[in-house]
C-alpha cells in the first residue's frame, strides 16, 4: 500500500510540472497586462512601463518561468501582482474558509443525497421515488448562481431566518452549504439509487430475505456496503473538487475562498497568484483521487492496489 | 421501512426548525455608532501611492497638506489639511508648507515637515513601484529619482520641523488641487520604513493622522475602521465604520434591504433606481449629488474612416444622448457638450449643444464619401455590468440610422485596458470622475500627447498639445479658464474628437440608521465619513 501511495506521488510530480507550463503559457499567450490592469483609468504609459521593468515583467518568458520555479522549490510561491503578498500566505489564509464550505456542503450532500438514494430505491416508482429523484434533478440542474439568489431573497430578505452573505459565524455557512449540497446532493442521491437497485437484485439479497432477515438489515448489513462503493468514490472526488474553491457560490455569498483567488487572478493576470492557485487545486485533485482509490480497497478487500 | 421513512421526516423537521430559531446574528453592539457600508472590490491596501482605483481607506486613515471639502451640491473648495497655510512664489514654482503643531500619527509620532519629504521622496524612489508618480512629475528632481540616478528628491525641503518646501521644475498651476487629491496623503517615516513593502496590507502596518483607524482588515471580506480619539479636527461622531466586500449587485441590495449594511450605492446596480425613487418606504432617503464627471465615448481616429473630423461629427449627431441618459439613468443628470463637466472649476454652461440630428449626420457621412454608410466596433468588458451592455446597444440601435453599422466586441476587462494603452483600442464608451478639481484633469488626461495615445484617441494636434502643456504653467486662473473653454470647444466640437454624453447625479440610498451623509464634492463612492453620524 505505502508503495502504491509513493508511486501514485511520484507520477504527480511531472503532473504538476506539465500544469505549471500550461498556465504559466497560457498566461502569456492572452492578452493582458497586469500593470496596465492595476492603473485602470489613471493609465499612464510612462508609469506603466517603468513598474513593468521594476516587477520584471518583461523578462524573456522562459526566465521568468525558471524563476518562478526555482522559487517553488524552496516553498516560494512568490508575491501576487495585484494584491502585494505572499501568494502562500494568501492561499494558507482563504483555505480555511474553503474548507469549511467544502466539508459543510459535502455533509449535507451526503446526509440528504445517501438517504435520499435508498429510500428512492427502496420505494421505486413511488411518489417518495419521485419525489427525491425530481429533488435531485433540481439540484444538478439549477445553476448554483441562480439558487443561491433565490435561497438569500427568500431565507435571508423575506424571512430573516438567515444572514444575506458574510463569513461571520457559523449561521453563515448554512445557506451556502445547503446551496452547495444540494447540487452535489443530486448526483450523490441517483449514483446511491441505481447502485442500490443493482445489488438488491444479487443473489444473496434474496437469500438474506428469504431467511428471514428483516427488510432494515438486510439493507444496511448487506446491500448498503457494496452499493456504496462507487458512491464513495464520487464523495472523494467531490469533496476535491469542493476544496479547490466553488466560484460562484464564494461570490454570491460574500466568502473569501480559494475559488475567489483563482478567479480574481486570471482577470487580473496575476500570474504567480494563478500559479499557485492552480498548483494548489491540482495537488487537491491527486490528493482526492488517490484518497478515493485506497478507500475503495479498504471496502472491497477484492481490490488490491499493488500487484 | 415506513419507521426509516419517519425517521427522516422527524430528522428533516428538527433540522429546519432549529435553522428556523437561528436568525440573523446583530453585528451591531447597541451602544457603539457603527456605520456598515459595502465596498465592490478588495481595495487590496492602504497605500494610496501603490492604488489608483479605490480610495476609501486613504481619505479616512490619511490625511492630506490640503483638502477639498464640499460646500454644497456641486461646489467645493480647497481648505488647509495637515498644513495651516502655504505660500507660493512669484513664479508658481516654489511652495512652501507650514505644518500644524500637535497632529499626531496613529503611532504616537507627531507629524513633522520631514514625514512629508519622506511621503513624496518614497513615491519617487523606484524601490516603492508606486502607481501614482504622475502627481509629482513637477517636482524638482522628480525624473532623475525615479530613474535612480539619486536618493533623494531635489525639490523637497525640510525647512524646520513643520515647514516643508517643494520647488517645482516648472509652474504647474493645479499643484494645490493635485495635494488635497487621495493619493497625496502623507505617510509616518519611522513607521512605514519600518513596515517596508507591508505598508498598508494589514492594520499592524498601517498608520496615518486620519480620524479612523484601519483595526481589522481580512482580504476580500472586510474591514473595520475605528475612531481616532486624537484626531487633530475632533473625534469624529461614528465609533466605528465596517466595511464588506460585496462583488454582487444583487447580493449588495438584499444586505441594504435586510438591514444589514446602511447604505446603498446606487452606481453599483442602477436598474434598483427606480425601485428606490418609487418605493414609499426608501424614497425619501434618496440623497444625490452631482458627479464631477462625464461619460463619453471614444473615438480612434486610427480606426478608418474615423481619421475624418465630418464622420466624427457626423458620429456626435447620430446618438441621442437624452434618450440614453433617461432610460438608463433616470434622467437623472444633464447633457455634456465639451469636456468640462458640471462642477469643475472652469465649467462652461455656454457651450453650444451637440444636437441629435441623424438626418444631418447621414449627409454629412455621404459627404466625406460614405454614402452606403460606415462600420465600426464598440468595446463592451464583459465584467462591466448590465448599464455598459445596455448602453453599447442603445448606442448601436440608435447610430443606425445616420448609416453607423455598430458591431459590438465582448472582451475581458484586462485585455481592455492592455489594448487600449497601446493605442488600437476600437471605440469605447467610458467614464471619468475628477480626482482633483482642476480642468488640466480632464483635458491633459485625454487629450495630451501621451493621453490620447495610452487612451487610444489618437487625437494628435500639436497645437492642442502645446497649448496643454501651456494651459498647466499659467498662473492667472481667469487666463487659464479662458484658454482652456477655447480648448474646450475646439477639441470636443471643432474636432469632435470624442463624444461627450452626460454628466449624472450620483444617488445613494441611506437606511434608517443614518443620520448624517456628506455626498464628497466629486460624487465619488470613495469617501470620508468623518462627518457622517447614525443612531
Amino acid at each position: 500500500m505505502w508503495k502504491y501511495i509513493l508511486n501514485r506521488l511520484l507520477i504527480s510530480i511531472p503532473i504538476l510540472l506539465c500544469v505549471t507550463f500550461l498556465v504559466f503559457v497560457l498566461l502569456n499567450v492572452v492578452p493582458g497586462d497586469p500593470v496596465a490592469l492595476m492603473m485602470k483609468e489613471k493609465v499612464s504609459a510612462d508609469v506603466v512601463a517603468r513598474v513593468r521593468a521594476q516587477m520584471h515583467l518583461d523578462d524573456p518568458w522562459i526566465i521568468r518561468y525558471f524563476r518562478f520555479l526555482w522559487g517553488l522549490l524552496h516553498g516560494d510561491l512568490g508575491t501576487s501582482y495585484k494584491l502585494q503578498r505572499s501568494v502562500t500566505d494568501l492561499i494558507l489564509q482563504a483555505f480555511p474558509r474553503t474548507m469549511v464550505l467544502a466539508f459543510s456542503a459535502a455533509l449535507v450532500s451526503w446526509i440528504v443525497g445517501i438517504p435520499a438514494g435508498i429510500l428512492s430505491a427502496i420505494r421505486q416508482y413511488s411518489v417518495t421515488d419521485y419525489f427525491f429523484m425530481g429533488f435531485s434533478l433540481a439540484g444538478v440542474s439549477m445553476p448554483v448562481f441562480w439558487s443561491a439568489l433565490l435561497f438569500q431573497y427568500v431565507f435571508a430578505l423575506k424571512l430573516g431566518w438567515l444572514p444575506v452573505s458574510g463569513f461571520y459565524g457559523w449561521q453563515y455557512v448554512i445557506m451556502p452549504a445547503v446551496v452547495l449540497g444540494w447540487s452535489s446532493a443530486g448526483l450523490i442521491a441517483r449514483l446511491t439509487r441505481s447502485s442500490l437497485l443493482d445489488v438488491m437484485r444479487n443473489d444473496y439479497i434474496r437469500t438474506a430475505r428469504s431467511k428471514g432477515a428483516r427488510e432494515l438489515a438486510v439493507i444496511t448489513g448487506h446491500a448498503l456496503k457494496n452499493a456504496l462503493l462507487p458512491v464513495v468514490t464520487i464523495m472523494a472526488i467531490q469533496v476535491a473538487s469542493l476544496l479547490s474553491g466553488a466560484v460562484i457560490t464564494e461570490s454570491v455569498f460574500g466568502i473569501p475562498g480559494v475559488g475567489r483567488i483563482a478567479v480574481d487572478a486570471i482577470k487580473s493576470r496575476d500570474m504567480p497568484l494563478l500559479q499557485g492557485s492552480v498548483l494548489f487545486a491540482t495537488i487537491l485533485v491527486i490528493i482526492g483521487n488517490l484518497v478515493a482509490d485506497i478507500l475503495y480497497s479498504f471496502l472491497d478487500p477484492r481490490i488490491r492496489l499493488e500487484r | 421501512m415506513g419507521s426509516v421513512l419517519k425517521r427522516f421526516y422527524v430528522f428533516t423537521i428538527i433540522l429546519l426548525t432549529l435553522t428556523f430559531l437561528v436568525g440573523t446574528a446583530s453585528m451591531v453592539s447597541a451602544k457603539e455608532k457603527e456605520l456598515r457600508i459595502s465596498y465592490p472590490e478588495d481595495p487590496k491596501t492602504a497605500d494610496c501611492q501603490k492604488n489608483t482605483a479605490y480610495y476609501m481607506l486613504p481619505l479616512n486613515c490619511f490625511d492630506r497638506l490640503i483638502e477639498c471639502v464640499t460646500l454644497e451640491s456641486g461646489a467645493s473648495q480647497l481648505v488647509p489639511g495637515l498644513a495651516e497655510k502655504w505660500e507660493v512664489s512669484p513664479n508658481g514654482k516654489t511652495y512652501t508648507f507650514h505644518l500644524r503643531h500637535g497632529v499626531y500619527f496613529h503611532n504616537g509620532e507627531e507629524l513633522t515637515a520631514d514625514d512629508v519629504v519622506y511621503t513624496f521622496d518614497r513615491m519617487l524612489d523606484p524601490k516603492t513601484q508606486a502607481l501614482n508618480t504622475d502627481i509629482l512629475n513637477f517636482v524638482d528632481g522628480a525624473q532623475d529619482r525615479l530613474d535612480g540616478k539619486t536618493n533623494s528628491t531635489k525639490g523637497l525641503k525640510v525647512l524646520d520641523k513643520y515647514t516643508v518646501q517643494i520647488t517645482l521644475s516648472q509652474p504647474f498651476a493645479p499643484f494645490l488641487a493635485v495635494m488635497a487629491s487621495p493619493q497625496a496623503s502623507i505617510y509616518n517615516r519611522k513607521f512605514t520604513e519600518k513596515a517596508g513593502d507591508q505598508f498598508g496590507l494589514t492594520p499592524k502596518t498601517t498608520c496615518g493622522t486620519g480620524p479612523f483607524i484601519l483595526k481589522e482588515y481580512v482580504l476580500n471580506d472586510h474591514m473595520t475602521l475605528v475612531a481616532n480619539d486624537k484626531y487633530y479636527r475632533g473625534r469624529p461622531q461614528l465609533d466605528k465604520v465596517f466595511v464588506r466586500v460585496v462583488t454582487d449587485p444583487e447580493t449588495m441590495r438584499m444586505l441594504f434591504e435586510a438591514g444589514e449594511i446602511d447604505i446603498f450605492d446606487c452606481d453599483y446596480a442602477f436598474s434598483q433606481i427606480p425601485y428606490f425613487l418609487e418605493s414609499p418606504k426608501w424614497k425619501d432617503r434618496v440623497v444625490s449629488g452631482p458627479r464631477v464627471g462625464i461619460y463619453y465615448m471614444c473615438i480612434n481616429q486610427k480606426k478608418e474612416p474615423f481619421g475624418d473630423v465630418r464622420v466624427r461629427k457626423a458620429l456626435q449627431m447620430a446618438i441621442d444622448r437624452k434618450t440614453i441618459l433617461d432610460t438608463l439613468f433616470y434622467g437623472r443628470g444633464t447633457l455634456a457638450h465639451g469636456i468640462m463637466p458640471k462642477g469643475l472649476i472652469g465649467y462652461n454652461p455656454n457651450l453650444e449643444p451637440i444636437k441629435y440630428d441623424p438626418k444631418k449626420a447621414k449627409e454629412l457621412l455621404a459627404e466625406a464619401g460614405y454614402p452606403n454608410g460606415v462600420d465600426m466596433t464598440l468595446v463592451q468588458v464583459s465584467t462591466w455590468g448590465q448599464t455598459w451592455a445596455k448602453m453599447n446597444e442603445l448606442v448601436q440601435a440608435m447610430v443606425k440610422e445616420a448609416g453607423f453599422r455598430v458591431k459590438i466586441s465582448q472582451v475581458d476587462e484586462s485585455t481592455f485596458y492592455a489594448v487600449r494603452k497601446t493605442g488600437d483600442s476600437d471605440h469605447y464608451i467610458q467614464v471619468w470622475s475628477a480626482d482633483f478639481n482642476d480642468p488640466d484633469n480632464f483635458f491633459y488626461t485625454f487629450f495630451s500627447k501621451s493621453g490620447t495615445v495610452v487612451r487610444s484617441f489618437n487625437n494628435n494636434d500639436p497645437e492642442v498639445f502645446e497649448a496643454l502643456d501651456h494651459a498647466r504653467t499659467i498662473t492667472d486662473q481667469k487666463e487659464r479658464i479662458a484658454l482652456y473653454r477655447k480648448l474646450e470647444k475646439k477639441i470636443a466640437q471643432d474636432q469632435a474628437a470624442w463624444v461627450p454624453f452626460f454628466n449624472i447625479e450620483h444617488l445613494y440610498v441611506l437606511g434608517p440608521r443614518v443620520k448624517k451623509f456628506v455626498v464628497p464634492w466629486n460624487g465619488w463612492s470613495d469617501m470620508s465619513y468623518y462627518e457622517m453620524n447614525v443612531e
